[in-house]
């Protein structure tokens, strides 16, 4: 059963569709990726899930119920891409009102941010102030405090930037657990290398409309081009149009080549070998997401345009 | 509902455990204090006693009379000496005077003489003069009297009976105009000082809020105008701790002052003028109305700051520029405030006490002069209930701008905008 599902979302401002139509549904326990471009409507389409913002059209369905902010939102944790925590607050104090907040009991809270701070190694830092704290180590107690009040639903905003690797690892790793213990993670991002390794599901939004839905694999088949690496020193040159391939490129020790027709790779082998050529490698070649990202959103304008609105 | 109260809580513990309220809260009313003692204190001590030479020519100012006078009144001294005018010019310093007055030979003492110059080596203001003017004139007083054959039995007469008229209200026999015009100033000034003192507290903490990125973090909590309305309520609870700590903190002083002043005439006369003001006004219902006042025109005012600081940047400046026409609403009650005094019961003040923009302030300050003689039930009943309905609608439209603001980064908005956020459809 899918946790969220999202139903012909629409919302526009004065000068944007922000959100243009827009369904998918995210089933539980999945890592889920929102893509997209500056500007694409990934923000407005996460604050109308986290109820900061109403759908001028459309409904979400949260845990197989119609959406209720006032009280799912206890079952959410979101850290936004402008994340941001009181200053001059002592960590320990802020820690647990923002839990407070989410409906944890002062004594439940106290005793899941020590858990937390014993795990993230943060112990010493209860009586400290925010601003005190390099722009790394806020980052891992914004994400504490997120994932504090055990939320369904995490919502998490580029939750990478200004990590250095090591703590990058520490974050991913957990978010992993938490997904393993069945929350279900949406996790919005530029970085389509951290999408390729992290993500089971994406969602590609251009100019507030979805233009790709689906299983990390299954997008990068769907996209694939036939490409293959092959290892090989030469590649005998009398082809005049009897290979079922054509050269693209050559990298050192290897050919790129496209399969042409109907053409299936056993055909390349075949040929190759008739011909007597040594094959040290056979690979395929799948196109990483950020080419099919820069692919599917080339063409469009690099800032969104701002254009008249009548609803 | 009990969101509201974590955020009410926090915003109040804060800033109550800031140590610039502490300081604020203690230190006020030492100022205060200080001001009274202090002013007191140096109009009896400070000003140095004139020394002044008098040449007389006119033969009217014997010596023994001008004793007589500096033993009575020892602010200035007079001494008649027998010098030419040249050398006391040239040598009234080296001798110790201050300056130097000639009276002329062809005085006339029915006549008398308007100005007479008092040659000084600094420049002496009329005031400072103030004290030699007086002596003379009383010396010269009592030579117009024997002249005149005036005796001491009719002089008494002359100067005892004189007319004064005192404001009396047939409504209200217990009003006292004189105290309850500076009761009516101190609480209009001290809530001017609060709205526009916490007014902004609430406006910087919404760019606090703002500028830190923390507000969206509380708003997939909270809703936006929960956020905005424990922030109010809360600071507002600040200003209310803080003005009854000064409260407690006067009465403390003043019960001190009284058990252990008994000799110092300064003191007590402070401590009679204390008892006074409490027997001539309606200490509750003061009280009750200067809380409600308070809250009512905090209520009213920040809220429309809160809108403000959720529309701007970190630019201070622009904050600055947006809020001028909300602080000039508070200005202009003072300066209705000042209007208002001599004539309580005037149109203006009437008016200006029920509209809620200026009615914390002017209905503040008329209260003191009597409930229902100066202000009848039905303008204070009309009065709170404009202000009720005041901060309701601020709120409401301080809180759709609020829900826009707090997300807004990029451009200061026009007023023009954000009254397009305020009344477009959620």
């Amino acid at each position: 059963m899918p946790l969220l599902e999202l139903q012909h979302l629409r919302k526009y401002f004065a000068t944007q569709k922000a959100v243009d139509d827009i369904s998918f549904s995210i089933d539980a326990g999945q890592i889920f990726g929102l893509l997209g471009p500056n500007g694409a409507g990934k923000t407005t389409l996460i604050r109308m899930i986290t109820g900061i913002f109403y759908p001028d059209e459309g409904q979400i369905i949260f845990n197989g119920k119609k959406f209720d902010p006032q009280n799912d939102i206890a079952h959410i944790g979101y850290m936004p891409e402008e994340r941001g925590l009181y200053k001059k607050m002592k960590i320990g104090e802020q820690t647990t009102y923002l839990a407070q907040l989410k409906g944890l009991s002062k004594a439940d809270a106290t005793k899941k941010i020590k858990e937390w701070f014993i795990k993230f190694d943060m112990n010493t830092w209860w009586n400290k102030k925010v601003e005190d704290l390099s722009k790394g180590m806020s980052q891992k107690l914004q994400f504490v405090t997120t994932v504090l009040h055990d939320p369904k639903l995490i919502i998490l905003d580029e939750p990478f930037s200004g990590l250095d690797p090591v703590n990058t690892n520490l974050i991913k790793d957990e978010i992993y657990a938490l997904a393993k213990k069945g929350a279900t993670v949406i996790f919005s991002t530029h970085r389509m290398e951290q999408v390729e390794e992290i993500c089971d599901h994406i969602v590609l939004v251009n100019k507030g409309t979805k233009i790709l839905d689906g299983t990390v694999n299954k997008i990068k088949q769907d996209f694939k081009e036939n490409l293959f690496s092959i290892g090989v020193d030469q590649i005998p040159p009398s082809l005049n149009g009897t290979a079922p391939f054509e050269v693209v490129g050559n990298e050192d020790l290897a050919y790129v080549v496209r399969i042409t027709g109907n053409n299936k790779p056993n055909d390349v082998l075949n040929y190759l070998l008739q011909r007597g050529v040594n094959i040290r490698s056979f690979n395929e070649i799948l196109p990483s997401l950020n080419d099919i990202f820069i692919r599917l959103v080339k063409g469009t304008p690099v800032s969104r345009q701002f254009q008249n609105v009548n609803s | 509902m009990k969101k509201i109260l974590l955020i009410i809580k926090r915003e109040y513990l804060t800033r109550v455990k800031k140590r610039t309220f502490i300081i604020s809260t203690i230190l006020f009313p030492l100022l205060y204090l200080g001001l009274i003692f202090g002013t007191s204190y140096i109009a009896a001590t400070s000003g140095t006693n004139l020394k002044v030479a008098v040449i007389d020519s006119s033969g009217f100012f014997d010596k023994g009379k001008i004793e007589r006078e500096n033993q009575r009144d020892s602010s200035s001294v007079l001494t008649v000496v027998d010098f030419n005018a040249d050398s006391l010019k040239n040598n009234f310093k080296n001798w110790g005077y201050d300056g130097y007055i000639i009276i002329p030979a062809n005085l006339d003492w029915e006549k008398g003489v308007r100005n007479l110059s008092m040659t000084t080596g600094r420049t002496i203001s009329t005031d400072g003069a103030a004290p030699v003017q007086y002596k003379l004139n009383r010396i010269w007083t009592s030579i117009k009297n024997e002249k005149l054959g005036i005796d001491d039995h009719k002089k008494n007469i002359i100067e005892t009976s004189i007319i004064s008229i005192v404001p009396k209200n047939f409504n209200d026999t217990k009003a006292n105009s004189d105290i309850a015009g500076r009761i009516g100033y101190l609480a209009g000034i001290l809530i001017y000082i609060i709205l526009l003192l916490y007014g902004s507290q609430v406006m910087m903490g919404v760019m606090e809020e703002k500028t830190n990125r923390i507000a969206e973090v509380i708003i997939s909590s909270v809703k936006p105008f929960q956020l905005m309305l424990g922030k109010i309520i809360g600071i507002g609870l600040v200003a209310l701790t803080q003005f009854f700590l000064w409260i407690a903190f006067m009465t403390l002083i003043y019960n001190i002052t009284k058990a252990s002043g008994g000799g110092n005439q300064t003191v007590s006369v402070i401590v009679g003028g204390v008892q006074d003001t409490f027997t001539s006004i309606n200490v509750p219902l003061i009280l009750f109305c200067f809380i409600f006042y308070l809250l009512g025109g905090f209520f009213f005012y920040s809220s429309l700051y809160a809108a403000i600081g959720s529309s701007v940047n970190e630019d201070m400046r622009e904050a600055q520029s947006l809020s001028l026409p909300v602080t000039m609403l508070v200005i202009i009650s003072i300066a209705i405030m000042s209007a208002i005094m001599r004539d309580p019961t005037s149109p203006l003040a009437v008016w200006s006490s029920i509209i809620p923009f200026s009615s914390p302030i002017i209905m503040m300050a008329r209260i003191p002069f009597g409930v229902p003689a100066t202000v009848p039930w039905w303008q204070l009943a009309a009065s709170m209930g404009a202000l009720i309905a005041g901060f309701i609608f601020t709120t409401w439209f301080a809180g759709k701008i609020y829900r826009t603001g707090i997300l807004m980064y990029g451009k200061k908005p026009s007023w023009k905008e954000m009254m397009k956020w305020a009344f477009r459809k959620s």
